[in-house]
């Protein structure tokens, strides 16, 4: 469903990525990690289209990006973004509601369906019962499920999702990502999601891609891309690997003690 | 989405209608309806039926069909020339500043204190003459003219000669003629008397005409081309700020100290309270020769400012100061 | 709360409330009965006994209205604007004079007021259209300098505002110190003045007005998707910067209408928008119309204030709005402690 082809972006001098080639199928989870400033954040950016890419083509079920209107555009492809200031203003229902925003027209007058919708996504999400409550009022797993759902209302089949699990608990950790993976099967939808949580990684999604400098170091299934030798050389320390007891995915557990500044 | 309820008003609105009709009711102060209707002036002149029509200090043609019986003074210069020239019973209204002679406290106040004039007073006093001036601004004077009014400015006096033609256009327009004559006459002689004793003076002194001090280091005072600086010189004295660019001007202290004069007039003795102990008091003051003879002296600067009958009165006691040899 | 339900209602009572006290208070006392009569006699079909002096009429028709509808219409912009620029900003402390329609007006009625038109002009309103014309150049001025491609990057905009601005500013001032003849008269304009008499003021800023708060007040929901940013805003479907740019064009037309004939008023953009999202929230498709209601009774009350509080004096209507407006906003806030509303 979502086919990025050899994206290059630049910010003046520097390449932030560097002919990045990726691809999501339906009922599919593609996590993105790599160290910091590795570009992971700017991916997610430059395939939603708000930031300029200098070549390189993202498509949508063969639909090109940069023919498709802003609107259009945002039916296709939803973004959940890191759960940080929201205005407090707005409602639960409210904030859900905005994300119907690509269907409505510049007044914003919305239909029985829209809400339908609305009403559908929170459910999913499971917030039915704080509905009413200011968003201000949340914790931060519940904020970032409104973000999700927000993004549900989009009625997208493609969803990008940057860092959902930062500043989450350990349980809220399990829950949104759970909760991703039985939408992913229950609507048959695209899923790209930057982690920087390798193990989380390892659990939650089906293919996973490394990105270094901005370019696709390492791409595949888990067990191929969380390796001892890959994660040592990109995160320049001494990592174990092991198989996770339950499920067999890769469990990264560092070596750094003793571990001095490099040069 | 909210249902319209039956219990309408809430308690705050009313609260706020009770407070706001309460303003109103202490609101109605100045005039009252009956007022409006007793106004009528009790004056010994009876009106001529002459038809008048002068341009004024704007250019404009201003008709009138006969003199001006309820006039409204606009400036503290328009209310002085009206009374000098006896016209003070027919003037029915003048600004927040106007206040000479005593008898012109009396009057109703149009406001302008904070620069906006009362309209609403204006139209109320049904004036059929309203006497502006140069410091009334012209959308001040539109809005009059539009509501129906007669407005007439006065310019500002350059020269003396312009000043006795002011108070003889006031006398034509108050049906005040004579007096106005006589009056210009008056202060025509007083101004040769002070002219000639004047003329055979040796020593100009040098003076400075101090007109505001919120800056020590940067004073304001009249440049060239300003009635202040004819009056000096009419007096017998060099204006200090002749020297320099512009009306109302601002000079350094050391380009003062460097000029150093003989004379210091302190003109914001009137609306500032500058007594000559503060200046001397001032940093770097204290070495000009005008603070070390003692030549340093509180004016009334209402008598240089207002372009009135009282210039004179001006120009006799900035002559003593500056000359006081020559009127023992 | 009853108050809470029903916020058109309690702003229209307010704003009605209002109109009828700032046409039936002056200096000059108008029994209210006689009011009543007057207007009704001007009724087509009813012809009373005119037993009233016609100074009355002068003073209601030509006088108080158009006082009255012109103080309104001012408080609606300035307040609407605001909300908008709050909006546009995220940022509370946003006021329609961020960006320099202030000082752009400032300085164009300076400049008019130190030459010397014609008497045969003033008909034409020279100060008026000078405002008018600065308030739009410094706005476009301020554009073309923020302008990234086809971007306008709000920081850089307010950045931009606040330089030009400035130096906008320190000329007028430059230009006062010139020609102190005019200091007052040019001080008195910029704390809010209305000294233009008759219908001709409001007539000729009601067509820029109405547009301008028109597009605002259908802007409510592009409002609410821009406080997520520009980019979530563009993810959710939004163009964000032609809705910016869009929306700061309305705002900026508006405040510049307002100001180009009653002044600078200050306060009123700022608090009233403030006012009410405290009472009613943050969306801005009910905070632009309730600003424009609440902006109204506000300035009309400010204005109703500085014309009887010191009577015969008529005190800049700029100084009562915050003299009269801050003590009452603090009282609003202070009732909401806690709750958040931004």
């Amino acid at each position: 469903m979502l086919e990025i082809d050899s994206l290059t972006v630049n910010f003046g001098k520097f390449t932030a990525l560097e002919k990045v080639t990726l691809d999501v199928k339906p009922g599919e989870v593609l996590a993105i990690i790599g160290p910091n400033g590795a570009g992971k954040s700017t991916l997610i950016r430059a395939a939603s289209g708000v930031i300029p890419s200098t070549s390189g083509s993202i498509c949508i079920g063969g639909q090109d990006l940069k023919g498709l209107s802003i609107s259009e555009r945002a039916r296709c492809l939803a973004v959940v973004p890191q759960a940080r200031s929201l205005p407090p203003a707005f409602t639960v229902y409210q904030t859900i509601l905005l994300g119907r925003t690509p269907y409505l027209g510049w007044l914003g007058q919305t239909k029985a369906q829209d809400h339908f919708l609305a009403q559908q996504s929170l459910e999913k999400v499971e917030l039915g019962k704080l509905s009413e409550r200011r968003v201000s009022e949340l914790s931060g797993g519940e904020q970032q499920r409104v973000l999700l759902a927000r993004a549900l209302a989009q009625g997208a089949a493609v969803l990008l999702l940057d860092e959902p699990t930062t500043h989450l608990d350990l349980h809220y950790q399990a829950l949104l990502l759970n909760l991703i993976r039985r939408l992913v099967s229950e609507n048959n939808l695209s899923v790209m999601m930057a982690l920087h949580d390798l193990n989380l990684a390892g659990l939650y999604a089906d293919r996973v891609a490394l990105l270094v400098g901005g370019k696709i170091w390492a791409s595949g299934s888990a067990k191929e891309v969380l390796t001892e030798e890959n994660l040592a050389e990109v995160y320049a320390m001494p990592v174990h690997v092991i198989p996770h007891p339950d499920y067999g995915t890769p469990l990264i557990l560092p070596d750094g003690r003793g571990m001095t500044v490099s040069h | 989405m909210y249902n319209k309820s039956q219990y309408l008003l809430p308690k705050i609105i009313r609260l706020a209608a009770i407070l706001l009709s309460s303003l109103l009711l202490t609101s109605c102060n100045s005039i009252s309806p009956t007022q409006i209707e007793t106004m009528v002036p009790t004056s010994t002149i009876t009106p001529t039926f002459a038809p008048i029509a002068i341009v004024d200090g704007l250019g404009h043609e201003i008709k009138l069909e006969k003199t001006a019986q309820r006039i409204l003074s606009l400036a503290p210069s328009n209310t002085e020339i009206l009374f000098a020239i006896g016209a003070g019973e027919q003037v029915v209204g003048r600004d927040s500043f106007s206040d000479y002679p005593l008898e012109a406290l009396a009057l109703s106040d149009v406001g302008g204190g904070f620069g906006e004039l009362n309209t609403e007073a204006i139209v109320a006093l049904q004036p059929d003459l309203v006497l502006a001036a140069e410091i009334t601004p012209p959308e001040q004077i539109l809005a009059l003219e539009n509501l129906g009014m007669t407005v007439f400015a006065l310019k500002n006096p350059v020269e003396f000669e312009e000043l006795f033609n002011n108070l003889k256009t006031v006398g034509v327009l108050s049906g005040r003629e004579s007096e106005a004559q006589i009056l210009s006459d008056a202060l025509m002689s007083r101004l040769q008397a002070i002219e000639s004793v004047i003329s055979g003076v040796g020593d100009r002194p040098l003076v400075f005409y101090e007109l505001d001090i919120t800056d020590p280091n940067a004073p304001w005072t009249s440049g060239p081309g300003t009635f202040i600086d004819r009056m000096i010189r009419t007096a017998g004295g060099e204006n200090l700020g002749a020297g320099l660019k512009g009306s109302w001007i601002q000079i350094s202290l050391e380009e003062l100290i460097r000029l150093d004069p003989a004379v210091i007039i302190l003109g914001d003795y009137t609306l500032g309270g500058v007594k000559p102990e503060m200046v001397a008091q001032r940093a770097g003051w204290e070495g000009l020769k005008a603070v070390k003879e003692r030549r340093v002296y509180i004016f009334d600067d209402n008598l240089v400012s207002r372009p009135g009958p009282r210039l004179l009165d001006g120009l006799e006691a900035l002559a003593r100061l500056l000359h006081p040899e020559l009127f023992k | 709360m009853v108050f809470k339900n029903h916020p058109y209602l309690v702003n229209l009572s307010l704003l009605v409330t209002a109109l009828l006290l700032s046409a039936a208070a002056g200096p000059v006392f108008i029994p209210p009965g006689t009011v009543s009569r007057i207007l009704a006699d001007k009724l087509p079909g009813i012809a009373l006994q005119s037993d009233w002096p016609q100074a009355f009429e002068t003073i209601l028709f030509r006088i108080r209205l158009p006082h009255t509808a012109l103080m309104a219409l001012a408080g609606a912009a300035l307040a609407s604007s605001g909300a908008a620029y709050q909006g546009v900003f995220r940022n509370p402390l946003a006021d329609p004079y961020l960006i320099g329609v202030a000082s752009g007006a400032g300085l164009g009625a300076v400049i008019a007021m130190s030459i010397h038109w014609p008497a045969e002009w003033r008909g034409l309103y020279p100060i008026p259209l000078a405002a008018f014309a600065g308030a739009v150049l410094t706005i476009a001025l301020v554009y073309s300098i923020a302008k990234v491609g086809k971007s306008l990057p709000t920081t850089t905009l307010i950045l931009a505002g606040v330089a030009v601005s400035s130096f906008a500013t320190s000329l007028t001032s430059f230009l006062m110190f010139r020609s102190t003849s005019e200091l007052r008269r040019a001080i008195g304009w910029m704390l809010g003045s209305s000294v233009l008499t008759g219908w001709a003021p409001i007539l000729a800023s009601l067509p820029y007005a109405v547009i301008g708060m028109g597009a605002l007040v259908i802007s409510g929901h592009a409002l609410n998707v821009l406080q997520y940013g520009e980019e979530q805003a563009q993810q959710l479907g939004l163009s964000a910067e032609k809705s910016k740019a869009l929306i700061l064009v309305a705002a900026s037309l508006t405040t510049a209408t307002a100001v180009a004939f009653t002044g600078i008023i200050g306060f009123v953009g700022l608090i009233v928008p403030h006012l009410v999202r405290i009472l009613w929230g943050g969306d801005y498709r009910r905070l632009l119309p309730l600003s424009i209601l609440g902006g109204a009774w506000f300035l009309l009350l400010s204005d109703l204030l500085a014309r009887t509080l010191l009577a015969p004096q008529v005190l800049p209507v700029g100084i009562v709005t915050a003299l009269a407006g801050a003590p009452f906003f603090l009282w609003i806030l202070r009732s909401a402690k806690g709750q958040v509303f931004w």
